[in-house]
């Protein structure tokens, strides 16, 4: 027999020696027999066969190809070049190799023109996936609810958006920002006399002109300093009280009789309504207390659904 | 030439660098120059807005804030649109952050005003329940520092051709300017001009009368920055 195949058998042996012993010390630590641990478990098994399986397979492979390196012969005709005194035989490329180099070369082009440039994962490709999906599910779930479905849908838009300014309760934070459980405050309606306002509400361009661009129509004068107070405390006082007859005779004329607006001319005074808000939402708002920024990133629905629970919580 | 390439394995080595470094040049570089460019309607800094920048960096806002929007919808819809790099174009050094204690700042601007900071910094609890945010309060009577700011205003210009006093295209089609003083006496009477508007819209009496002294609070010039994140 040859001497390789007896080294072969040795280590082989060896090998299946330090298979059985590694088993062995598992079976000691899990404290079960080694029969236990094979019969129990497929995985074991199917384990150990493979191992014995790579050790015959490797050594006599490996046998296989030294017995060539000794035994094998050069054949055919070398090329006349020579690499630093290598030389080269005049061989056929083997066809396995030039089909699958080919066919490479086909999948790199494939892949170069239409595989990368069509398939290839971007972040922002799955953002906007992402958000078609919610925005068609939104569609689908919101676009047709109304009454008080629409408010409580208001409400949790104005918790995630409004009441950083706001406040929880809708009330301003202590003069801050807009009381909304009331339309307006008197300091508000004096304000937008003193100054006019144009936040382009309703869709009209037309501005309120200030103090020096309002008539009272009774006095058939300027609106003076005692008028502005009482009108401002009657808007604010829910249209009742004293200074009806200011209000007639200078406001009512764009806000309406009962101070709920015109379209296209003025919004109403009297109450909020979900037009006046989404506008305000549209276009942002500055008046007596400070700048309130538009809200754009809110959707019709969104904006819909605030103002319908302003107008819900003022009533 | 090829053979005595394979015989000097060191400039063979060389060679083969030098391919693939070209190669990594011609795919890497245009599209790093096209993703750095500024996008149209990023400005740079107005001289109030730098120094506004800087006392954000003295105070470590980046700590707990950070400007990097990501592209996710739960983010896009909280934050605005997602960051593009473009947009950090004027940013020296960029102020990402990398942890958010609280809410990213990136275009705080379009959803926040002048009245809300002021009253946020003075007392962030009082404005958003449960704020774990401390109050800033000495802002409101440390003066800000405007050589400095326009010190860094200038190395821009200068070393990295910020386009200051030059028409920048905005989203509208429209151009706008961003002037730069050519001393730091004109730099000083531009932020106060500023400062002024910002001030107007702000209730602090302390602060409005600072303003009017010709002094600039250092809340002031950081409300300034805090406006132009948009």
């Amino acid at each position: 027999m040859n001497k390789l195949y007896l080294w072969g058998i040795i280590i082989t042996i060896i090998m299946f020696a330090a298979t059985f012993y590694t088993l062995v010390i598992t079976a000691g630590d899990s404290g079960k027999g080694l029969s236990e641990i094979l019969s129990n478990d497929i995985i074991n098994s199917l384990a150990i066969a493979g191992a014995i399986t790579l050790v015959i397979i490797t050594v006599f492979v490996v046998i296989k190809y030294v017995r060539q390196m000794q035994t094998d012969t050069a054949q055919g005709q070398l090329i006349d070049e020579q690499w630093d005194g290598i030389g080269e035989y005049l061989n056929e490329i083997p066809k396995g190799w030039g089909i699958a180099f080919i066919l490479t070369m086909v999948w790199g082009m494939w892949y170069f023109t239409i595989g990368y440039p069509l398939n290839a994962y971007s972040q922002i490709g799955e953002y906007n996936e992402d958000s078609a999906v919610h925005n068609a599910k939104f569609e689908s779930k919101y676009s047709a609810i109304t009454g008080d479905r629409l408010v409580d849908m208001g409400k949790s838009v104005f918790l995630a958006e409004c009441k950083v300014c706001h406040g929880l309760n809708a009330d301003g934070i202590d003069g801050k920002a807009a009381d909304l459980n009331v339309r307006i405050e008197e300091k508000t309606v004096k304000f937008a006399i003193e100054n006019g306002s144009n936040n382009h509400l309703l869709g009209s361009e037309m501005p309120m002109p200030d103090r020096n661009g309002l008539f009272n129509s009774n006095t058939g004068a300027l609106i003076t300093d005692a008028e502005i107070d009482i009108v401002s405390k009657y808007v604010a006082n829910g249209m009742s009280g004293a200074g009806e007859d200011v209000f007639m005779g200078t406001c009512a004329a764009c806000h309406g009789e009962d101070g709920k607006g015109m379209e296209y001319v003025a919004p109403s005074v009297a109450t909020f309504t979900p037009e006046l808000v989404t506008n305000i939402l549209n276009h942002g708002k500055k008046g007596s207390i400070g700048q309130m920024p538009a809200f754009e990133r809110l959707n019709a629905k969104q904006k819909e659904a605030v103002g319908a629970y302003v107008t819900d919580l003022s009533k | 030439m090829f053979h005595w390439l394979e015989k000097h394995p060191f400039f063979f080595s060389v060679g083969v660098f030098l391919v693939i470094a070209f190669a990594g040049l011609v795919e890497i570089l245009p599209s790093f120059a096209q993703a750095s460019r500024p996008v149209i309607g990023t400005k740079p800094y107005s001289i109030l807005e730098t120094t506004g920048r800087q006392i954000y960096i003295k105070n470590s806002c980046n700590a707990c804030h950070s400007q990097l929007i990501r592209p996710f919808k739960s983010e896009t819809d909280r934050y605005g649109h997602y960051s593009l790099s473009g947009e950090y174009a004027y940013d020296r050094p960029f102020l990402w952050g990398s942890k958010r204690t609280g809410p990213d700042l990136m275009r705080v601007g379009n959803y926040r005003t002048t009245d809300w900071h002021e009253n946020h910094m003075k007392d962030p609890a009082g404005v958003v329940p449960g704020s774990v945010m401390p109050a800033y309060r000495w802002m409101y009577t440390n003066i800000a520092d405007i050589p400095t700011a326009y010190a860094e205003q200038l190395t821009n210009a200068q070393f990295f051709s910020v386009p200051y006093n030059e028409p920048i295209p905005m989203k509208d089609g429209t151009t706008e300017v961003v002037k730069m003083g050519n001393n730091v006496t004109q730099a000083h009477a531009m932020a106060l001009a500023e400062a002024k508007e910002i001030a107007a819209d702000m209730k602090d009496q302390n602060v409005k009368d600072a303003v009017a002294r010709g002094e600039i609070p250092e809340i002031v010039a950081l409300i300034a920055y805090l406006n132009s994140l948009k």
